[in-house]
């Protein structure tokens, strides 16, 4: 029972993770209609941010200054400059797009995808490069109940986790600019002629999603050890599912999907085979897509003809 | 003024709206209506915007399934049978076709393969046939060419010879309106029903359009519903007028009774002021 | 000039709208040969290309040329059925390579010693109806969620098909299905007495097949069907209004391609003789779609033209670096003398550029030798012309790094250049065209296999920003509904 115990703490960490990457996902799908290709990716950046600040501060064995100040460091740096990133990769690459068919952006979206995983390969290499937590942050600081153990790099991710969603919760829902970029997710035109300037929502969401990511990518570099040019794609993918399931567009949807993701994907490495978490993965995908296409939280949207 | 024909008495209709309701969760979008059309009789649908004219074509065509009510079409010289709940192409093939209030045109296609893709249902060339040319595969495409070129030669110039081949997106917005009418008059239909026809045309098409609708009626023997704004229009082309307003029928007849029939005036109008002021 | 009130002067008229479509050509002198082709008509041309297919493998083109030579067609085999399903119903179907996968395992299973005591062994001619007819099936089981979602919800769960292929193939019985060591041994193709074992007769056997293949669609594209896949994609609503049963269409596109793709899986699988599942993952399909968007959606020629273009600069670049360079120059070349007109402006920002350069190697040796020491990789007249104009510093780690450096900044550039027009950007042109040649000979050129992906991924974008229609697609018109 407390491996069930234990698998569900795991499952919630790493779906806190997956929330993060969705939520950025649903975020710019909303407000674009746009299925960004390049997310998971942005997530990679982020995690080899977190990488290089650890070396600039002496390496995970010989650290400089004070594992806080590190962490505070890695993550406004990683949100900030995968905040950038994003907000660049939509000025040059889908603003162009953003009035064209829909597959336009999505062809364009996949190009950028595969564009910043080469540079990652060309600029870092290909060898995996490695966080080392361990070393900074002792696995044995945590918290027990009962057999179950949540050591304390899965607090501060279920903990930043928690903050984050709550804070893009309340952005979104109670100031202006979240009123903002819920009404051109709307009806973009309508939003424009109301006054709203178009241009900055959708710059700011590309922020804070890719921020989001950015941070996400910290996060999986201090739980997962290991960064490489490739954990983009697998990220991304993750994410979408996440998104997808929850109902894409709905930022609560998004957060259930992934957490519901991460659950399910511990469930099945745990109890059955991690061989076969991908697919059952995809599967679950595929049956949510079959049956309630709109996703566990998302509305259909209605046509006029 | 009315048009002075009068639609065959005996006829059976070819149309009939029974009782049709449709409701969009708590918004009724047509109540209890009741509509026909017989053989050769152009009807008319006029009403503000929002009073569901549009909707009623579309739960005609398929798109929306009614919430009560039945709709009736007599496909053949026999019964009629109800087509509620059928799928839109089914529909169409049983012979109701239509024209659309915002234009759906196949862009990027060439003006004549636009009206040719609506022979798609009086055909049945499977894919290899198409391939390894043979006789069905090949006598159809002749004749599906042969009814397209038909069908166009009926605005007379303005879609004819090298505009056959040119893109539908590089014709003029009155031209556009022609090659949707042409193309629903591919699909051989028994009702052809018309969204707005002459929305956006000035005084000149707007006559020719007019004069069109009465043409396809008496040349092609085609039901007509139509769908209009402009009381020109409707008053030179109809048989009969039927009036709505939020989704409820409130006049039928002539023209001039349902034009100045009090519910239609205050439907377009409003109730007039010293009513108004009377009922507080 | 008076307006007739008479009516629409047809004449006149007709030859304005014929200009129209003037401006869709291709620039400059790429545009004048894409007349004259047109001039020629369709299937001459297709003929034409065929035989000079047919013609490549007698002119001397051999070894790894020729495997590049089916790779190529393989690719555009693929592309040419990839183009049915996206390019005319107009479906976003992001796991095509499944069927291609399909195909080649299909055929894997039944033409060799995988299965039972001794494998099947089947004959070609037996083992091709059975997999595409599979893979039909296949087509129509994917095609069904294409009912009920909308474009992008079906390109996601496309993907996922995809993806989950790939997986099945890697976990799920190892024993029948080879796991990640995939299936090997697989028979060559043994149909009527004739037995194919070389890479010539798969080149012939190819460049066949896709000759015939676009001869089918080409029959399709203009009859009933095809009318009522472009329908479907134009508008679907309007198509079903006007007799068409959409979703029956749709599944008819999806079944379609992915009997091509299962062709192309079957003669792949029996030329490599083997299948593996990472040959049928995510960067295979990035690679039918790069070469379709380049070629032009929508267009069977473009589909195929676009397709081998991309292949054989994808393969050409694994050559050795003193080639690779050449095709590298050589393209940039191409593409500046396409873009850039008029003829001085073109000699402007070359006569510049060769200054810059000559001025910055001059510049960088005086200051410090072991900066410039290391040369370009190409050797004779290339080589010896870049030798005093391209900065390649000695150490290789400096190489590196600046390399790098160089890189990002090289990103930026391009970038930049997009916003800035005019005379700016003829300014800006030059500094951005040494700094690739930087960035090439430091860095690019001695990582190929990341090179050519840097290259797809920015096909796919530019394309998409810069000519959607592809080279020799059509502009389309899209009405926002």
């Amino acid at each position: 029972m407390s491996f069930f115990f234990q698998e569900l703490v795991n499952g919630l960490t790493t779906g806190a993770l997956y929330s993060l990457v969705a939520l950025g996902f649903s975020m710019v799908y909303g407000v674009l209609k746009l299925l960004n290709f390049a997310h998971g990716d942005l997530y990679m950046v982020g995690a080899y941010i977190g990488f290089f600040v650890i070396q600039w501060f002496g390496g995970a064995q010989h650290l400089t200054i004070a594992v806080p100040l590190l962490l505070l460091i890695m993550f406004v740096l990683a949100a900030v400059l995968v905040g950038g990133l994003g907000v660049a990769i939509e000025r040059f690459a889908y603003r162009p797009l953003r009035d064209a068919p829909r597959i336009a952006p999505l062809i364009t979206a996949i190009g950028v995808s595969f564009f910043l995983e080469s540079s990652a390969l060309l600029l870092f290499g290909a060898q995996y490069r490695v966080y080392n937590t361990a070393e900074f942050i002792s696995l044995s600081s945590g918290i027990q109940i009962g057999s179950v153990t949540i050591d304390s790099v899965q607090i501060l991710v279920l903990v930043l986790g928690v903050v984050l969603m709550a804070g893009l919760q309340l952005l979104v829902n109670r100031t202006r600019l979240g009123r903002q970029m819920r009404a051109v997710a709307v009806d973009r035109e309508a939003a424009e002629m109301l006054g709203i300037n178009v241009n900055f929502v959708i710059t700011a969401t590309f922020f804070l999603g890719s921020a989001l990511a950015g941070v996400a990518g910290i996060m999986g570099g201090l739980l997962f050890n290991q960064v490489t040019a490739t954990i983009g794609f697998i990220a991304g993918l993750k994410a979408f599912t996440a998104a997808v399931v929850g109902g894409i567009g709905s930022i609560p949807g998004a957060m259930l999907g992934g957490l519901f993701i991460g659950v399910a994907e511990s469930f099945v490495t745990g109890y059955i085979s991690s061989t076969y978490s991908n697919l059952i993965v995809f599967g679950i995908l595929i049956v949510v897509m079959l049956l309630r296409p709109t996703g566990l939280l998302g509305r259909a949207q209605l046509q006029k003809v | 003024m009315s048009t002075g024909h009068e639609p065959p008495g005996d006829a059976r209709p070819v149309l009939e709206l029974d009782r049709l309701s449709l409701s969009f969760g708590g918004l009724r979008a047509l109540s209890e209506l009741d509509l026909q059309v017989s053989e050769r009789e152009v009807v008319s649908v006029i009403g503000p915007n929002g009073a569901g004219k549009t909707t009623v074509f579309n739960v005609i065509t398929g798109v929306y399934e009614p919430s009560a009510g039945d709709v009736r079409f007599g496909a053949h010289p026999g019964p009629a049978q109800s087509i509620a709940g059928q799928s839109p192409h089914v529909i169409a093939r049983l012979g109701i076709a239509r024209t659309f209030q915002t234009l759906r045109l196949f862009m990027n296609m060439s003006v004549l393969e636009n009206v040719m893709a609506a022979t798609y249902g009086g055909t049945r060339a499977m894919p290899w046939e198409s391939v390894l040319r043979l006789p069905r595969a090949r006598r159809e495409e002749r004749e599906a060419r042969a009814l397209a070129e038909e069908v166009l030669s009926f605005f007379g110039q303005r879609l004819a010879g090298y505009r056959w081949d040119q893109p539908a997106y590089s014709l003029s917005y009155a031209n556009r309106r022609r090659l949707e009418i042409a193309r629903a008059l591919a699909t051989r239909p028994r009702l052809l029903l018309l969204d707005e026809p002459a929305a956006g045309m000035n005084p000149a098409e707007t006559h020719e359009v007019t004069e069109l609708i009465g043409q396809i009626r008496d040349e092609r023997g085609v039901a007509i519903l139509v769908i209009e704004h402009d009381m020109h229009v409707v008053a030179g082309c109809s048989d009969r007028v039927v009036a709505l307003d939020h989704g409820i029928k409130i006049a039928e007849g002539g023209f001039d009774q349902v034009a100045n029939h009090p519910a239609v005036v205050e439907a377009y109008m409003g109730r007039h002021p010293e009513d108004l002021a009377g009922a507080e | 000039m008076s307006i007739d009130p008479q009516g629409p002067k047809v004449g006149a008229d007709e030859w304005v709208a014929r200009q129209a479509h003037r401006r869709e050509y291709l620039p400059s002198w790429l545009g004048r040969a894409q007349q004259a082709g047109e001039r020629i008509g369709w299937w001459p041309r297709l003929a034409i290309a065929g035989l000079a297919g047919l013609a490549l493998p007698l002119l001397g083109l051999g070894g790894f040329q020729l495997q590049v030579g089916i790779d190529a067609l393989v690719i555009a085999l693929l592309a040419v059925g990839l183009n049915i399903v996206v390019g005319w119903a107009g479906l976003l179907d992001l796991g095509y390579v499944a069927f291609f996968g399909f195909g080649a395992y299909g055929y894997a299973l039944l033409s060799s010693s995988q299965l039972g005591a001794n494998g099947i062994h089947l004959p070609y001619w037996l083992s091709l109806p059975i997999v595409m007819i599979g893979a039909a099936i296949l087509g129509l089981a994917v095609g069904l969620p294409s009912r009920r979602l909308l474009g992008d919800y079906l390109a996601i769960v496309t993907l996922f098909l995809g993806e989950a292929f790939v997986e099945f193939t890697n976990n799920v019985a190892p024993s029948k299905l080879g796991g990640p060591n995939g299936i090997t041994s697989i028979d060559p193709i043994h149909a009527f007495g004739v037995s194919l074992n070389t890479n010539e007769s798969y080149f012939y056997l190819l460049v066949i097949v896709l000759v015939v293949t676009m001869a089918v669609l080409r029959l399709l594209e203009y009859s009933r069907t095809g009318r009522a896949w472009r329908a479907v994609r134009e508008d679907p609503l309007a198509a079903a209004a006007m007799t068409i049963p959409v979703n029956r269409v749709k599944l008819s596109a999806f079944a379609c391609g992915a009997m091509v793709a299962a062709l192309a899986g079957t003669i792949f699988a029996a030329q490599q003789a083997s299948v593996f599942p990472t040959d049928f993952d995510t960067p295979i399909l990035i690679l039918i779609y790069a070469g379709l968007i380049l070629g032009g959606i929508g267009s069977i020629a473009g589909a195929a033209t676009g397709a081998l273009v991309v292949m054989v600069i994808y393969d050409g670049l694994l050559r050795s670096p003193a080639e690779a360079s050449i095709l590298f120059y050589g393209l940039g070349l191409l593409t500046l003398l396409v873009k850039l007109r008029p003829w001085r402006r073109l000699a402007l920002v070359l006569g510049a550029t060769i200054a810059l350069g000559f001025a910055a190697y001059a510049i960088a040796n005086a200051i410090s030798p072991s900066v410039v020491a290391g040369g370009p990789q190409t050797a004779g007249v290339l080589g010896d012309g870049l030798r005093d104009w391209i900065i390649v510093p000695g150490n290789p780690q400096t190489a590196q790094t600046a390399g790098n450096i160089g890189f990002v900044v090289l990103i930026c550039l391009a970038v930049a250049l997009v916003q800035v027009k005019g005379r700016w950007r003829t300014i800006l042109l030059v500094p951005t065209i040494y700094l690739a040649a930087f960035v090439w000979e430091t860095r690019l050129v001695n990582e190929p296999s990341i090179t050519r992906q840097l290259m797809i991924g920015a096909i796919l974008i530019v394309m998409m920003i810069a000519r959607p229609q592809g080279l020799l697609g059509q502009r389309r018109v899209e009405v926002a509904t």
